[in-house]
């Protein structure tokens, strides 16, 4: 592993999200616009049964479907390089497959730890008080950045799948929107319903947020289970998409 | 500073795989893609044998579909052979391709270049890739830059280049690294007339730096001003091999699109 190759692959990255508008949309401007939209329109809504604003319930699943979007910009800036020759291109230069999926990892991570920055800080300043403490904030951030693991691999999978660009925009919707209904805790489902979403990682993403905003003790087991089972969800949904796009990916 | 002072011709010093004078060496390739519907075999490339000498320019020319591409991918180690040998830099494209990778540069038909980067940065990436240290990047990018006359734009994003314009960061990018041995495929497709001139100059002048360079193209012309030899390839087989002269002289012809007609418009002539 070259540090070199690395950093150059990783600086790409960061810059197609100025450069290119589908990505700096869905990974920076679609997070911002969906907080302030939730936010003035249920800040001051009032939940009888718990006493928090609709807005407070909603902050964890705001969060979790940021990490969740990112399977758009992942899946259609493989297939766009694909298309346009850059994979196969940058696979005649003496770059490992470990360089350049550990760039695209990395730099996908960094970015998921970005978006949590910024929504965090726009609802802070939208009246949001996590009960957290500092700890319980910092393990938020990991979880979202593991997180970001599973939808670095959907996007992989979709890339796997799509002709190209534009259609990988659309296929990755087979991966967001169930996650989305189901395990985003953004709407009250019943029990068995919820059930469905045990099998999704986007489901522990948000229950743990959920548990460490509310103030929950990080000695609670409950997040540590999140975490365990977050972490495997993530391994294997990031090493199929690996596998998959590396052996039908046609590069 | 003359254009051929613009290129370094002494770091041209990666070490070759063996005392092989051949830079190149391919030994009954074959190349067979497998259909799963009407068309149950492809031979893309059937039985080639060539050897391209070390700073020899060696053109591949070939109607559409001939199989010059799928020799060049092998070669680059991004598909495998069916059958047969081929040593690039002495290397064998089965075994040390980390090595070979190390060897070549490749220009490929395509224009693969980060659109939403400028000319800088997407060499600059280029030469990350191979470790090319900053300094040598800049000093290098800044010759070819100028050779080429895309000094004015480095700075403008590749979206906002001509089709000749990428075409020739194209072929820079193939270079950065200083490559011993450097594939060029089609590397002037599109090219208005005066940039294909400029770009043909460019070329030639890679000559002095004992570059190893294979050549395909379309353009018969750009094959007999530049190729040291070339190899006529047909349905995937190896119809003539030789200088451009002593094939336009053994077919008795006036040039060489005239040999390329006669060898490869034979079927088309003959109505097969």
């Amino acid at each position: 592993m070259k540090r070199q190759r690395i950093l150059a692959l990783m600086k790409i990255q960061y810059k197609s999200l100025i450069g290119v508008p589908t990505t700096l949309f869905i990974m920076l401007l679609l997070p911002i616009a969906l907080t302030i939209i939730f936010g003035l329109a249920f800040g001051s809504v009032i939940m009888e049964d718990t006493g928090q604003s609709v807005f407070e319930f909603l902050v964890p699943g705001l969060f979790a479907l940021s990490g969740l979007f990112m399977i758009i910009p992942v899946a259609s800036s493989f297939s766009e390089d694909r298309e346009k020759g850059l994979l196969k291109r940058i696979n005649t230069t003496p770059t490992t497959a470990g360089e350049f999926m550990g760039s695209h990892l990395l730099s996908n991570m960094s970015m998921a730890i970005l978006q949590v920055a910024i929504i965090g800080i726009l609802v802070f300043i939208m009246g949001y008080r996590s009960e957290g403490a500092i700890a319980g904030i910092f393990l938020a951030f990991v979880f979202m950045v593991i997180y970001s693991l599973s939808s670095i691999g959907l996007g992989l999978i979709t890339a796997t799948i799509a002709k190209n660009a534009k259609a990988a925009a659309g296929i990755a919707w087979i991966f967001i929107l169930p996650q989305q209904m189901l395990a985003s805790g953004l709407y009250p489902l019943p029990d068995s319903t919820r059930a469905i979403s045990m099998f999704m990682p986007l489901h522990y993403a948000s229950d743990a947020l959920t548990l460490l905003f509310d103030g929950i003790a990080l000695s609670d087991f409950r997040i540590w289970v999140d975490l365990i089972v977050l972490i495997f969800f993530s391994l294997v949904i990031v090493s199929a998409g690996i596998l998959l796009f590396k052996k039908y990916g046609k590069v | 500073m003359s254009k051929s002072e613009n290129i370094d011709n002494t770091s041209n010093e990666l070490i070759f795989g063996s005392a092989n004078p051949n830079a190149i060496e391919v030994k009954d390739l074959r190349k067979t893609y497998t259909g799963k519907k009407i068309i149950k075999e492809v031979k893309a490339v059937d039985g080639i044998s060539f050897s391209i000498n070390k700073g020899e320019i060696f053109g591949l020319l070939g109607p559409n579909g001939a199989g010059k591409t799928t020799i060049i991918n092998i070669l680059c180690g991004l598909i495998n052979q069916t059958e047969g040998d081929a040593f690039v830099g002495g290397y064998d494209v089965k075994k040390d391709l980390s090595k070979i990778k190390e060897l070549i540069g490749v220009c490929p038909q395509q224009a693969a270049i980060y659109q939403y980067l400028n000319a800088k940065e997407n060499i600059e990436l280029f030469g990350n890739l191979y470790l090319v240290k900053k300094e040598e990047i800049n000093k290098r990018m800044k010759g070819f830059l100028d050779l080429l006359g895309l000094s004015e734009a480095s700075n403008r994003k590749a979206k906002k280049y001509s089709g000749g314009m990428l075409r020739q960061l194209n072929l820079i990018i193939a270079l950065i690294s200083d490559p011993p041995i450097l594939f060029l495929d089609e590397p002037t497709v599109g090219m208005d007339p005066r940039v294909r001139r400029t770009t043909w100059k460019f070329i030639n002048s890679l000559k002095e730096t004992n570059k190893t360079i294979v050549l395909t193209t379309h353009y018969i012309e750009e094959a007999e001003a530049l190729c040291d030899r070339v190899a006529i390839i047909d349905y995937g087989k190896l119809v003539a091999i030789g200088p451009p002269k002593e094939l336009i002289e053994k077919h008795d012809c006036k040039n060489l699109e005239e040999v390329f007609l006669k060898i490869t418009g034979r079927r088309i002539l003959e109505g097969i």
